[in-house]
């Protein structure tokens, strides 16, 4: 366990390094202004997405963006509900910036490729039609692309929207986490996923790796890795605002991660040829390895607790067969404290834990109840991972489909 | 671009916490293996004074000795002491040179338990169980026998429970396992001079003890039984096995 141990600490202490060591730098991100507005366009890949598209519209509508610069790509994939009768309403209203799609259902890269095809901006991105933006989100993010030619995606800081029920409180803390690593990750220039809620990209970028492909699934992951792969640079914006609607129950965000996990096993396997590589700097020797590990890690510690837990479970149980159930009150002596050096190595990974909840909620603007929820996902994250993670494996390893579940969402 | 110095600054400072997490964990260790010893220390100071109390004997009269002359101590020294077993491995050098120490105090006890038993008649009689156990995992049946001991001692708080480690190389212990017939097989109990191998439930135990111990307990209030704190020693490598002596005041 201690191996497992060490590396953990030792991520989490190179993430903290390398956010402080550019602190200053991320401040100044901060103050990015633009001079020139380069053309956008945003497309929006829907399928039935009837009750969550119009907020999504409102939103990119809302941006303060020059109107001319700024257009709208709606991709109906073969929905059967009212999606593309709303998409076609405000295409209706606001012909000068929001064009309609239809085509069969195909796979969200193939709404992506078609909205790819039709534009002519000179940064292109992709908004989920389940997520928002702020109004300045897309300011902040194309002043990266505006003070740095070299940057050729941005990604923004997603925050899950309203959260209400447990497993949507439990994904605001997660979601918490990732603004964080993020935003360490992108100071050692291997952040690991361009994420399809906003992730803003030079058009150049699609003509040099090509667009996006099925992928497992993720293709968000998938093109990140060609990016990568083409020594092609990825930048996070902590300020841009973007809000999506996460799962309600648990089934739908046990199948969200499984669909994550195992688009992430299959895609890294696919890419293989980008591990332990220096010519890919951060993100090819320590970033993409790390991530895979831990997958294993993560299982490796779900057993291992199982069986700590067990073992005095099968300790209660046969005290109580021998001589009944007889409880008594606990003994406070000081003596009795666990002193094991484990049990110091956890204090300090929880410690370093609640102080990446704390960088990623003041990294972003957004004021949610981060003091709530974060003991939700303490305690439910650690029941749902190895599920998700050990069904990914398993299904990895005999190759089994990858389906694209639909989740449920409570809005 | 790699840059190999954050790595190894990283690394060192991993490497620091690890360490920091080790010496702390050793230096508290260090303090049970020494709260444990200044226990035994006054254990073994308690006994000498009961023993030179003792020798006095002659001199007073039985009514002003009391039970609370024997060490209250035992029970206490026999949890921290199981503890540290946990924590440290039953192979540990300080562990199995507290446990002889802590076995020969138990002897020590019994012994003046015994004398003044002797001396001062029926009525001064301490109840004896006599405890042979092995967390070598060649005793299946001593980790249930521990909790009936345990169990036992919370009924009957007047009994008296000294257990040893069978495989304990301490001549003392051998000689116990002489007078006692014990041989091998475990778990063996001694029970009013009479020793019995098996595992026994907590109803065959109490049908074996005296009947004097039994109308001592429906004396014996509720109340006291909770407040007890309860002995454990390991066995089988778990903290499970109550099997420590106990005076109650």
């Amino acid at each position: 366990m201690y191996p497992f141990l060490f590396l953990s600490i030792y991520f989490q202490v190179l993430l903290l390094t390398s956010f402080f060591e550019n602190k200053k730098k991320i401040k100044k991100e901060e103050e990015y202004e633009i001079k020139n507005y380069p053309t956008v366009t945003v497309a929006v890949p829907c399928w039935n997405e009837e009750k969550t598209l119009a907020s999504t519209i409102d939103s990119l509508l809302a941006l303060d963006y020059p109107k001319d610069k700024l257009s709208i790509i709606i991709v109906d994939d073969g929905s059967k509900d009212r999606t593309l009768a709303i998409a076609e309403i405000y295409a209706y209203n606001h012909p000068e910036q929001i064009k309609v799609l239809s085509k069969e259902n195909g796979g969200k890269h193939t709404a992506v490729n078609l909205a790819l095809e039709h534009s002519t901006s000179d940064l292109f991105g992709c908004l989920d039609a389940d997520s928002s933006v702020e109004i300045n989100t897309l300011k902040i993010m194309v002043s990266y692309f505006d003070v740095d030619k070299n940057v050729m995606s941005v990604t923004p800081c997603i925050h899950i929207r309203n959260p209400r029920t447990l497993i949507q409180r439990l994904q605001a803390t997660e979601y918490l986490i990732n603004i964080f690593v993020r935003k360490a990750y992108g100071q050692l220039d291997s952040i690991l996923v361009a994420p399809g809620s906003f992730s803003i990209f030079r058009k150049e970028v699609f003509e040099i790796v090509g667009n996006y492909r099925k992928a497992h699934n993720t293709e968000d992951f998938e093109i990140t890795l060609r990016m990568h792969k083409a020594h092609l640079k990825v930048m996070n914006s902590h300020k841009a605002l973007v809000y999506t609607v996460g799962p309600a129950t648990a089934k739908g965000f046990f199948y969200q991660h499984l669909r994550w996990a195992r688009g992430f096993l299959e895609n890294s396997l696919n890419y293989r040829e980008l591990f332990f590589k220096k010519e890919y700097g951060n993100f090819g020797m320590f970033t993409l390895p790390v991530a895979f590990i831990f997958i294993f890690y993560g299982l490796y510690a779900t057993v291992f607790s199982v069986y700590i837990i067990s073992s005095q479970l099968i300790i209660s149980i046969n005290r109580w067969v021998t001589v009944g159930f007889h409880p008594q009150m606990p003994i406070f002596d000081l003596f009795y404290f666990n002193t094991t050096a484990m049990s110091f190595i956890v204090m300090v990974m929880f410690s370093m834990l609640l102080l990446v909840l704390y960088i990623g909620n003041t990294l972003s603007d957004d004021k949610q109840q981060f003091y709530f929820n974060f003991p939700i996902f303490f305690i439910l994250y650690p029941l749902f991972a190895p599920l998700f993670f050990g069904r990914a494996v398993i299904d990895t390893f005999f190759k089994r489909r990858n389906e694209w579940v639909l989740q449920d969402t409570k809005k | 671009m790699i840059d190999t110095k954050k790595y190894i600054f990283t690394f060192v400072i991993t490497s620091a916490i690890f360490a920091t997490a080790f010496f702390t964990s050793t230096f508290f260790s260090n303090k049970r293996i020494e709260s444990v010893k200044s226990i035994q220390d006054n254990i073994a100071i308690d006994i000498l004074s009961s023993e030179t109390q003792f020798s006095l004997l002659g001199e007073v009269p039985c009514s002003n000795v009391g039970e609370s002359s024997l060490s209250p101590e035992l029970s206490t020294l026999g949890d921290k002491l199981s503890r540290t077993e946990a924590d440290r491995g039953t192979e540990d050098k300080d562990v199995i040179y507290l446990k002889k120490y802590y076995s020969l105090l138990q002897i020590k006890d019994y012994l003046l338990s015994k004398k003044l038993a002797n001396k001062c008649g029926i009525a001064k009689k301490p109840i004896f169980i006599i405890y042979f156990y092995s967390n070598q995992g060649d005793c299946p049946d001593c980790e249930k026998e521990g909790y009936v001991l345990t169990r036992l001692r919370e009924i009957h708080p007047d009994l008296r429970i000294y257990s040893f480690d069978y495989n304990l190389d301490l001549t003392a212990i051998d000689s116990m396992k002489t007078i006692y017939r014990v041989k091998s097989s475990l778990p063996a109990l001694v029970i009013e001079d009479k020793t019995y191998i098996g595992f026994k439930t907590v109803e065959e135990l109490e049908k074996l003890l005296p009947d004097t111990l039994k109308v001592a307990t429906t004396t014996v209030s509720k109340k006291a039984i909770i407040k007890q704190n309860t002995p454990k020693v390991i066995v089988n490598g778990t903290t499970t096995v109550a099997t420590t002596t106990k005076v109650v005041n």
